[in-house]
């Protein structure tokens, strides 16, 4: 799909951005509804499986993710996507196409997801960014990660 | 001025037609005036499950067509005093009727009656327009199984794309045993990811197939489970608020549950 920068689509209609970088849904998008837009997009709800978020730049979802997200969707492979419960059918991030494994369920904390070495790797989110609090860091690779290039 | 109630699920066969026989006997057991509209047009049950099959004069798509009527078309129940049936036509299909032709008779019947209760058809095509055209309120039903959930949380979506808010949910068919030995959806499963009010949870009964064999209801026989389900249903529906009864728990999250129906 062709997105002119600030445009965005609620299911079939078509909504005007806050401003023509970041964009607020604030609901929960239900199956078979989807949000298409031209920079970053935060979700103020769940979505839920068999919903769809595509965003050329960030998606973040401050309640469940269980629905399928593509972020970064023009190429960008810094696009990241954080969920305050991530439970995605499929992520995108760039050209890359990753599932989780089979009965993933979620540490029931908020997590982020980005390619690392060119994997889609979700980790512990944490507000302070890069630094890690002295602690292990806990990271899971989710299967199917591998480049699609071109893809 | 009487309500417009529609009952819709998305997937077939998860109980609609079942439930508004039910909730129409269990609301005319009450001394309200119910009219059911069967709104599945070309393939009618609901006159077979009430057992008023053999008094089909006029239907749905006569009185929207002009060619009775809209009392000529109404059936009254063997059973109940102020329960009636708008039967659907058999040999038409769902573009017989448009929303606006089903609007318009939502609005006469509910000068007469308490209730209407709208029987959907399965799907969101055409016929899913139609009958959601003239309701005011909805109530979706699912079974606890991840398909049928997806096709309720898709309904819900559409129904709140048509200005109906905040729809209730029934749970039917629910089997007690399989949630806790972790082979069927728990109700906190279905309620998280669906987020609506919870009206009730039925459980499998063997009584619902055979009463509705008879052209019988349930919500008439004082020892059926399922029976007792619907009569709570009924009770919450008329704004009484009615606890969740054993089988409609699943143990340890009834807490949650007393919760979300605003008890707890
Ligand atoms: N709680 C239950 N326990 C056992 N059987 C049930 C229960 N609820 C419904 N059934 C049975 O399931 C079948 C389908 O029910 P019903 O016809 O009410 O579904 P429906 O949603 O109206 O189907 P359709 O989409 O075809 O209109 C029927 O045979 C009915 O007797
Ligand atoms: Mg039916």
């Amino acid at each position: 799909m062709a997105l002119e920068p600030g445009q965005i689509t609620v299911g079939s209609r078509v909504i005007k951005p806050e401003d023509d970088q970041t964009v607020l849904v604030e609901r929960t998008l239900r199956s078979g509804q989807s949000v298409f837009y031209a920079g970053n997009v935060v979700i103020l709800g769940d979505v839920n499986p068999g919903a769809q978020v595509t965003a050329t730049g960030d998606v973040i979802v401050v309640g469940s993710l269980r629905g399928t997200v593509h972020a970064g969707a023009g190429g960008n492979e810094k696009a990241m996507v954080v969920a305050f419960r991530f439970e995605p059918t499929q992520l995108r991030i760039a050209s890359h196409i990753a599932r989780p494994p089979e009965g993933m369920i979620s540490t029931g904390q908020p997590e982020v997801a980005r390619i690392k070495d060119g994997l889609v790797t979700i980790e512990a989110y944490l507000a302070t960014g890069e630094r890690q609090a002295g602690g292990a860091k806990v990271t899971r690779k989710l299967a199917g990660a591998r480049i699609e290039n071109g893809g | 001025m009487g309500e417009v109630i529609v009952i819709t699920s998305g997937k077939g066969g998860v109980g609609k037609t079942t439930a508004t026989a039910n909730i129409g006997a269990g609301l005319a057991m009450r001394g309200y005036k119910v009219a059911l509209v069967d709104a599945d047009i070309g393939l009618r049950n609901l006159d077979v499950v009430l057992g008023l099959e053999n008094r089909i004069v006029y239907d749905l798509v006569d009185v929207a067509h002009g060619h009775c009527r809209l009392k000529q078309a109404l059936i009254k129940d063997k059973r109940f005093e102020g329960l009636y049936l708008l039967p659907a036509a058999q040999t038409k299909d769902k573009t017989a009727v448009k929303p606006e032709q089903m609007k318009e008779i939502c609005l006469q019947l509910k000068e007469e009656f308490d209730f209407v209760i709208i029987d959907c058809p399965a799907g969101i095509e055409q016929g899913f327009r139609n009958a959601i055209a003239g309701a005011e309120k909805a109530i979706v039903i699912t079974t606890p199984e991840v398909s049928a959930v997806r096709d309720a949380d898709r309904v819900i979506g559409l129904l709140e794309a048509a200005e109906l808010r905040e729809p209730k949910l029934v749970v039917n068919r629910l089997r007690p045993r399989m949630v806790r030995q972790g082979d069927m959806m728990t109700i906190e499963d279905i309620i998280d990811i669906l987020a609506v009010d919870l009206l009730g949870v039925i459980p499998e009964d063997e009584q619902i197939i055979v009463t509705t064999n008879r052209g019988d209801t349930v919500v008439l026989m004082d020892r059926s489970r399922s029976g007792e389900a619907f009569r709570n249903i009924t009770r919450r529906i008329l704004g009484e608020p009615v606890p969740l009864m054993e089988l409609e728990r699943d143990g340890h999250f009834f807490a949650r549950l007393r919760r979300i129906m605003g008890l707890g």
